[in-house]
């Protein structure tokens, strides 16, 4: 296993592009590498862009969501590099577990580390995990594991199936609607350095084949906890998927239960129901 | 129907740091700020999950948006949903307005718990567009054709796209509220060194307070702040002689020195039965024993906009049987170093008591060692709707370690030409 440490976060926009000019010709199984972090301290500033993009209160904790801010780009760096096996353009993200160990105070300083594991068969194609894992004060705070599909990769001989399950309860009642606005993508971008062009505008998502400009599914899931806030365990693990693309604009609802101390979520179209965000909070021990 | 009235205990209080404008609450939100504040009362007194009778509280300066703040508040905080809440706003009043109002329901059996509190930003201030552009997009949104919608787009010009940014001033005088004082202090003859006596007593008496730990238990840090910003132990009466005056032109005795700074912050009172915190094992620091509000012609009647109080207290005196020499501690809130000054002296005013107060004697004098004990205003900050959550529960705390039977005045000017005052008992 190759861990490196990195001073600081590597830029987002340079790491995209590079991963569209070296996208073809890629393939093999996962590197084994790990990237990381040391002393990574929150800026101020950021946090309250980003409660604000999410409507998030402005507290001392971080939000569940927010940890992700910080070693997505270490994720991004390892698929982008030419040894990760699949073509960063049309990954999409189809399901995100955060587990929160305990609240993250904002002013700690945090240890990163990113890695990815179980390339996975499914039936359009493979996933693949990218894994986070961030520490404070010498023990582990929060972790998380994204999947992403590669529609038309094949996993190695010998790979598991995916695993794209959360199952909610009925969630017939709307809790809210929001109407998502066509910017909504641009907003996060700026705060999450998410600048995915499918996200960007409707010509940028037309290049990669959506109709239009798509919402961040992290946005719809930080979203879905923000409008929970006050009512979350302080150690839980949060399971989303993502099915049906957001298209900017969009008039969505948010349904709720509370179920087992925790919540089932659905985060739907407003108009034909579809379901874009599926997911459960859960109390840990 | 309750047979009879009982006193109000306060269990305690919770606030975060004050900060100064545009400082480290800058991105803070009056939501923000209240919700922070309610979750540390929450996590201080095991009330997660649980519903309390009702929560009362507001802001002076407040967004349209925000019309069910405190509602909003609590649906974002580790309190029950089913907890009610209302807003209440009565300017620099609110906080002290606040825990009366919870108090008189608790009194009268109609609630067993309470939470009272305030906020108030400077920095996220509510902007709001200037009345030509209010109207002319009013007229846009309601006109029915093309020529209507270029008539009423027509109407704005430039200078209609200016703000209006809320003023610390009076509408009706168009006087900033330290020009209104300058008259007062002027027609009360408070000395420049008096005030800066005042000011740096205020800041000793917060540093101290710290030192011995008294606000453990009573401030929640918040946004990095563990202490009040404005705070100044080091501050001296030769360091503040060397300000220029703020207010009251070259000649004025007001500075940014002895009169508070524009601040961020909010604070919050839990208040109850005597059964209700005897059930849930909870302390009972003192009692809210009665409040009592006056309002002053400071437009047209020649008296000083921050004047009320200096009214108020008589009555509350009367009604109780007391009189103001009665009281083992005071808190009179200091707006001004002035505006405590001049009240202190219109009390000890033969002339302003007999023919302001229709007394034959005067109020008398306050023992000053006894009055802001650990700190005000000129040293902690003011956030307008903030201070009376600060007063209660500080006061409320210090009555409860000096022991039972102890007695404590609180004394707030607002805007408007208000006062609200009130009596604690431990």
């Amino acid at each position: 296993m190759a861990r490196t440490v990195l001073e600081a976060a590597p830029s987002m926009p340079a790491l995209f592009a590079r991963a569209a000019v070296t996208a073809r010709g890629r393939g093999g199984d996962l590197p084994d590498t790990r990237l990381a972090r040391t002393g990574v301290r929150v800026e101020a500033a950021d946090l309250a862009a980003y409660d604000r993009v999410c409507a998030f209160p402005l507290a001392d904790t971080l939000p569940a969501t927010y940890p992700h801010m910080l070693t997505f780009p270490l994720q991004l760096a390892l698929m982008s590099d030419r040894s990760f096996p699949l073509a960063l353009p049309g990954l999409v993200h189809v399901r995100n577990r955060v587990e929160v160990l305990r609240p993250v105070r904002a002013d700690e300083a945090l240890d990163l580390e990113v890695w990815a594991e179980r390339f996975a068969r499914h039936p359009r194609g493979a996933t693949v995990d990218l894994c986070a894992s961030v520490s404070a004060g010498g023990g582990e705070v929060w972790r998380s594991r994204s999947t992403y599909l590669a529609r038309g990769a094949r996993a190695p001989e010998g790979a598991p199936d995916s695993d794209l399950s959360v199952s909610v309860g009925d969630l017939a009642r709307p809790a809210a609607t929001w109407r998502v606005p066509h910017d909504a993508g641009r907003r996060y971008a700026r705060v999450s350095g998410d600048v995915n062009p499918i996200h960007l505008s409707g010509l940028t998502a037309k290049a990669f084949g959506f109709k239009r400009a798509i919402a961040h599914g992290m946005w719809a899931k930080a979203r879905a906890l923000a409008a929970l806030s006050g009512r979350l365990p302080d150690a839980m693990v949060v399971d989303v998927v993502f099915r049906k693309p957001l298209f900017l604009p969009s008039t969505v609802t948010l349904a709720t239960a509370p179920v087992d101390g925790g919540w089932d979520l659905a985060v739907r179209n407003e108009k034909s129901g579809a379901d874009h965000l599926l997911g459960t909070v859960r109390p840990l021990p | 129907m309750a047979p009879q009235t009982r006193k109000a205990a306060i269990v305690g209080g919770n606030r975060i740091p004050f900060a100064r404008s545009n400082s480290a609450y800058a991105q803070a939100s009056n939501q923000d700020m209240l919700t922070a504040t309610l979750d540390g009362l929450v996590a201080r007194f095991g009330l997660q999950g649980r519903r309390v009778g009702e929560v009362v509280a507001g802001a002076v300066l407040k967004h349209s948006r925000d019309f069910n703040l405190t509602r909003e508040a609590v649906l974002g905080s580790r309190l029950s949903a089913a907890t009610p809440a209302y807003d209440v706003q009565q300017a620099c009043g609110t906080g002290l307005e606040a825990a009366v109002l919870v108090a008189n329901k608790i009194a009268l059996g109609q609630i067993e718990s309470g939470i009272a509190g305030g906020v108030d930003t400077t920095s996220d201030a509510p902007l709001a567009v200037g009345d030509d552009l209010r109207r002319a997009l009013i007229s846009l949104n309601n006109a029915k054709t093309v020529g209507d919608r270029l008539k009423a787009l027509a109407r704005i010009r430039p200078g209609s796209l200016v703000p209006e940014i809320p003023r610390n001033a009076e509408p009706r005088t168009g006087l900033a509220m330290g020009e209104h004082q300058a008259i007062t202090a002027r027609e009360w003859e408070i000395s420049r060194e008096a005030q800066d006596e005042l000011t740096v007593r205020s800041h000793q008496n917060l540093a101290a307070a710290y030192e011995r730990g008294f606000f453990d238990d009573l401030v929640t840090p918040y946004l990095g702040l563990t202490r009040d910003e404005n705070l100044r132990p080091d501050t001296s009466v030769e360091k503040l002689a060397k300000l220029k005056p703020a207010f009251g032109g070259e000649t004025g005795t007001m500075t940014a020195g002895n009169s508070t700074p524009l601040s961020d912050g909010a604070s919050a009172v839990l208040l109850a039965s005597d059964e209700w915190a005897a059930e849930h094992g909870l302390p009972v620091l003192a009692h809210l024993v009665d409040a009592q509000t006056a309002a002053v012609d400071y437009v047209h009647g020649g008296e000083g906009l921050l004047m009320a109080p200096a009214y108020a207290v008589p009555v509350l005196l009367a009604r109780n049987g007391l009189t103001l020499q009665d009281f083992d501690y005071y808190e009179i809130h200091e707006a001004f170093a002035s505006t405590v000054l001049a009240t202190l002296k219109a009390w000890e005013d033969p002339a302003f008591c007999k023919e302001r107060l229709g007394l034959d004697t005067p109020v008398g004098a306050v023992d000053r060692s006894k009055l802001n004990v650990n700190g005000s205003s000129l040293a902690a900050g003011h956030p307008f709707a903030a201070t009376g959550g600060r007063i209660v529960a500080s006061l409320a705390k210090q009555l409860h370690e000096a022991g039972p039977g102890k007695r404590g005045l609180i004394s707030i000017c607002a805007a408007g030409g208000q006062g609200v005052v009130a009596i604690l008992e431990s």
